[in-house]
This record gives C-alpha cells, structure tokens and sequence, in this order.
C-alpha cells in the first residue's frame, strides 16, 4: 500500500511539474492492482515511461488496488477533474459499467486497458485496447494439437475465477480444441487463481487422480511453472507437454531448457503504450476502432531468440 | 476442554460400557470425525486412500500446519495473530530473493532474524502494551504486505538455478523417504506439544490464557508470557516459508495472502478454542490434515473450487457447533 501510495504521489507531483510545460492533454488512468504481480507493475513503469516520452500529455496515475468500489471512487475523481481522457484497467468487467457511464455522460472518452468489459458497456467506451485473449486461448490450443499430434488427455489450470482474461483464455483454447483436434480429451478443468504454490497444489492433486496426463494448459507461465514443478517431483515431467499463456521469466527459462513446450508472448510494455496511443488517437479525433488488439504471437523453443527474456 | 484433556477412567479399568464409548466419542470427537470423513471420501475415490496421495496431502498440508502450531500456541495464551499470512508473504519473499544475492544460508539467517523481529512488534504491541490482539494483527496484516510490496516492487522473485541449490531440501527433499516438509511439521508439532504439556512454560501459557489475573496474582509475568508467544509463532513463520519458498522456487508478493483464515480453520476444526486457555497442539494437527483431506478429497471428486470452500466452512461451523452441543448436553439451544 505504502508502495502504491508513494508511487502514485510522485506520479502527481512528476504530472504538476509536467503540467508547467506545453501540455496538450490530460489523461487519467486507474488501474486494476499494481504491485500484486509483475505484469501490471511492469505495466505502470512503461506506461509513465511512455507518457514521458511523449511530452505534450499530462498524466494521473491511480491504482485500485484490486477493489471494485475503490476503482469506481476513482473514476468520479477523475471525472471531477475533468481529465480529457480516462483509461481504466477494470477490476470487473461488469460492476464498473454504470462509472464508465458516467464519464461518458460528462463527455470524457474511456479507454478500457488490458482486460475487457461486458457487452453492455461497450457503448460508453471509446476504444478497449489490450490483448485478444480469447485469441490467445486459441494458440494455446494449436500449440497443444501440434505438440500432441492430434491425440491425448489433458488438464487445464485457469486463472481468476470470474476475471474475464482467465474466462476468455478458457473458452478460447476449448473451442478451438475441440474444432482442430476432437482427439484430444480435456479431462479437468480447475482454477489456479494466478498463483503459482496454487497451482502446483492442483497439478499435484490430477497427478495422483490420472494416470495419464498427456498435456497440461495453464492460464499463465506462473502458474504453468507450478505445475511444471508437481510434474518434476512426481518424476512425471518427460511424459507431459506444457503450454501456458503470458510468458514469464520462468517459463521462458523453462522453454529454453526444453521442459516446457511454449507460450504466449505478451508484453506489458506493448500492452501500456497500446493504451497510451488508442487514448491519444481518440483524442486526436481519429476514426479508432472499438477494439484494438496488440500482437501476441506464440512463442516455442523454435522461435525463442526472436524474442527478449520477459523482465516479470 | 480442561477435562476432555485427562484420560478417561471409564477406558482404564478393562470394561467398556455404553457410557465409556459415548465419553470416548465426545472427547476424542474430532479424531472419530476425521477417520469417519477419510472413509466417505475413499468410497468415492479409489486414489483418496493410496499412499501416493496421502503423502501428497500430508505434504500440502504441511505448511499450513507448520504455521498453525505457532498460532496455537498464541491462541491458548489468550490472543489471535491474523498476521501470519502477510508474514509468511515478507519471508517468502525475503529469502527467495535473497537466494541468488547472498547464498542460502545467509539468505536463511536474515529471513529468520527478520521474520522473528516482526513477531517480536506483535508482542511487544500486545503482551507489553497490552493492545488487543485481534486489532494489533490485522494491522500487522496490512502493514506487513505493504513491506513486501516496497521490497519487491512488485516484482516476483524467482530463484534462477533451481536444481543446483541444497535449499531445494526444503521443501523438495525427502529424508528415510518422508518428505522433509512433513518431517518439519511433524517434529514442530511434536515438540511444541512436549513444551504445552510438559514444562512449566507450557502451563504459564494456559494459564495466561485461561485467566489473566489469576496468573498474575500467583506470579506469572504474563507480558513476557504474551510476547514469546509471538517470537513462536513468527519462528513457524519462518519454518514455513523455508518450506514453501523451497517448494515453489519463486515468490508473488501475495503467496501468503489468505493462509490466516487457512490456519484458523484447521485450529478451529481440531477444536481448540480462540477465547484461550485450552487447546491442545495434537488437535490442530488433526483439524489441519482434516481441512488437507478435504480440499483433496473434493477436487479428486471433480468439484470445482468454490465447493470446495462452501464444503469446507460448512464443516467447520457444524464441528464448532457439535462441540458447543455436546458441552450443553442439546443440539439447540431454547434460551439466551
């Protein structure tokens, strides 16, 4: 919290120095939970990073700290302020609608940032620009038939129940399973909540309960990590293609040392400025689409070199 | 709870009446409970029983079991801690970090020394300036992640050379072909249960725990009493986070965020009771695997997650209120 705190302090005291300088625009952003993993506090850097780069915006940087009530606070603050712009990383794609809304009555453009929101909601944004997930469920899904060769039994490890990345990543790799390779039974589905000890206590839990895992899809390297590790203690490891989404540090290492099949390279870097661009763009009056994904290509040991090591 | 602790004379003279078997289920109600549960999961489940699996969950349960030793022993003297799960997020955190900065084993020191200094701000808070407990821990929960989040930045940390480190002994190892963290949890709790029943310190705590001022009156130094209880339970702390961060190999700041209420349901389910003053270690063993067993037990049934919560806390009001029932000698109660 202090952490929080005394980043986003300095934020606005760095956005009032800026603000004696030529600026164009105002933009405020809340965000979903800095500082409870890598990805989103990799995120905040890059996008404070670009924001000065840039140097005709003006930014205030506001972290929700996970909580919904708190996020929606926030974005009637920002809407008092009379930001030009707001990018909101919603910690629920349904309960910060009517906020949205809001904003959009009092003429302020939203941008919705990484993770998306309810249908009904997408009137009242400008633009979402973030990673296709449900896309990214799909590669996972063609990695996993190429691997298996169109035959075998597998498990899945999700993320966030009820967080819409983990439900899109999920529903992605199903129906794509299921149209590319039928031959291939997934035979459990069982969250991991994007941690890894979680994982790994489940992955340990379907060791004991199958005698036969061919493939394993976890919603995240972190968590895919973790059940790298339950398969390699139960001695088990050789026998099982692991494929996860979100490429970490760890399941980058793991690809390079052939114990883990591959990924989904997102960076949180493309991710902070793709948001940063679509807001300027709206703002610009550009003609920008409702949705804006970033590219996310799979990554696998064939391709590893092409791509740097993650910093989360 | 005072009474159930003493051995039943009805069991020792040789003869079992009807009357030695219904005291024997009311004192012993919570063991007759788990063999009954791990019967019903095993019709279910050819695997529930296998020792592969039992291992498995005795090692998972490990951790939340080291800690709860700590936090039993807190409880009997009186007080709550609801800090350990930020507690065990800082070690973690700490001594994975350190890892690869300045080798394990001084990796290891400072995270103890650490950790132990966090329990000593509990105990100095609560057993010398007698704040409340339930208030002093929940800040320390707050407070504690927030440590974790200035340290790391909000980084994960990972230990890079994961098969080259004998830290890997922790929570991976095995010693005569027991897992070492159930060695862990098996010898703390052994040893904790010695100290509780046996030295003079073990019953200063019950006594502080169970009342106060007649502990004061007849001499005990109950601050002191209150503070170590603390230094013990921040020491499991530690003891786990050895474990879990040898396990995983690697750290989210928030690896520890929920194990308080983990802890408190396996304590609560073994049947200690949180106004102080009784308990017993062994129980809490019990309360924790049962909470083990029963997480394991749904998911290899194919429930999904949030079952297994509902499932679990269900259980948990139901044993408390057995407890209650068998005390007041009625299931329901018609009067305040």
């Amino acid at each position: 919290m202090f952490y929080k705190t005394a980043l986003a302090t300095s934020v606005l005291l760095l956005a009032s120095g800026i603000a004696h300088a030529d600026s164009t625009y105002r933009i405020g952003i809340t965000q979903n939970n800095v500082g409870v993993d890598s990805y989103q506090t990799t995120y905040e850097r890059a996008f404070v990073a670009a924001a000065e780069a840039n140097g005709s915006v003006d930014i205030v940087v506001l972290d929700a700290g996970g909580d919904v009530a708190r996020q929606i606070g926030q974005m009637q603050d920002l809407v008092q302020q009379r930001m030009d712009a707001i990018i909101i990383w919603p910690t629920d794609g349904q309960a910060v609608i009517p906020a949205i809304r809001q904003a959009n009555n009092a003429g302020i453009p939203v941008v919705v940032t990484n993770s998306r929101i309810a249908d009904a909601g997408m009137d009242f944004i400008a633009a979402f620009s973030g990673p296709d997930n449900v896309e990214q469920g799909a590669y996972a899904a063609e990695m996993m038939c190429e691997a298996l060769e169109g035959e075998g039994q597998i498990v899945q490890i999700s993320g966030q129940p009820g967080y819409t990345t983990a439900i899109e990543r999920a529903a992605g790799f199903e129906e794509r399973l299921a149209e590319l390779c039928p031959d291939v039974e997934l035979m459990e589905t069982q969250p991991g909540n994007w941690n890894r000890e979680r994982a790994q206590r489940v992955m340990e839990d379907f060791l004991t309960k199958y005698d036969r895992i061919d493939g394993v899809y976890s919603g995240d390297d972190n968590m895919g990590v973790g059940a790298l590790n339950a398969a390699k203690d139960a001695g088990r490891a050789g026998d099982i293609v692991f494929i996860g989404a979100t490429n970490f540090a760890v399941g980058y290492d793991a690809i390079a040392r052939g114990e883990y099949y591959g990924s989904i390279y997102q960076s949180p870097v493309d991710d902070a400025e793709a948001a940063l661009q679509t807001a300027l763009d709206v703002l610009a009056g550009e003609e920008v689409p409702k949705l804006n994904f970033f590219e996310t290509p799979k990554i696998t040991a064939e391709n590893l070199e092409e791509f740097d090591r993650p910093v989360f | 709870m005072a009474s159930a602790e003493q051995t039943n004379p009805q069991l020792l003279n040789g003869r079992i009446s009807r009357a030695g078997i219904l005291s024997f289920l009311s004192a012993q109600g919570i063991l007759v409970f788990f063999l009954l549960s791990m019967f019903v999961f095993s019709l279910f489940s050819e695997q529930f029983l296998s020792q592969s699996n039992i291992m498995t969950v005795v090692r998972q349960a490990s951790i939340i079991g080291i800690i709860a030793v700590g936090v039993t022993v807190v409880i009997i003297g009186g007080n709550l801690d609801l800090s350990v799960g930020s507690m065990l997020s800082f070690a973690t955190v700490l001594v994975v970090d350190l890892h690869d900065k300045i080798g394990p084993m001084n990796a290891i020191l400072v995270m103890f020394a650490f950790t132990l200094l966090l329990g000593a701000v509990n105990g100095f808070l609560i057993g010398l300036m007698r704040l409340n407990s339930l208030i002093v821990t929940l800040a320390m929960l707050s407070v504690i992640q927030g440590l974790v989040l200035i340290y790391s930045g909000g980084q994960n940390v990972d230990i890079a050379n994961q098969d080259g480190t004998w830290f890997a002994f922790f929570g991976r190892g095995y010693v005569l072909g027991i897992a070492v963290p159930v060695l862990l949890f098996g010898l703390l709790a052994l040893l904790m249960q010695i100290v509780m029943s046996y030295t003079g310190y073990g019953r200063r705590i019950f006594a502080v725990g169970g009342n106060p001022m007649a502990s004061v009156y007849s001499g005990i130094r109950r601050n002191w009493c209150v503070f170590s209880t603390y230094l013990i339970s921040a020491f499991c702390v530690a003891c786990a986070a050895l474990v879990l961060g040898s396990r995983v190999m690697g750290s989210q700041n928030n690896v520890g965020q929920g194990y308080e209420l983990l802890v408190l349901a396996g304590i609560i389910l073994g049947g200690t009771s949180l106004l102080g003053g009784a308990g017993s270690i062994w129980k809490t063993v019990i309360g924790v695997l049962i909470l083990g067993f029963i997480q394991n037990g749904l998911l290899l049934m194919g429930y999904p997650y949030y079952t297994q919560w509902i499932v679990t806390w269900v259980i948990i009001i139901l044993a408390v209120w057995l407890d209650l029932a068998n005390k007041r000698k009625r299931l329901l109660t018609t009067h305040s």
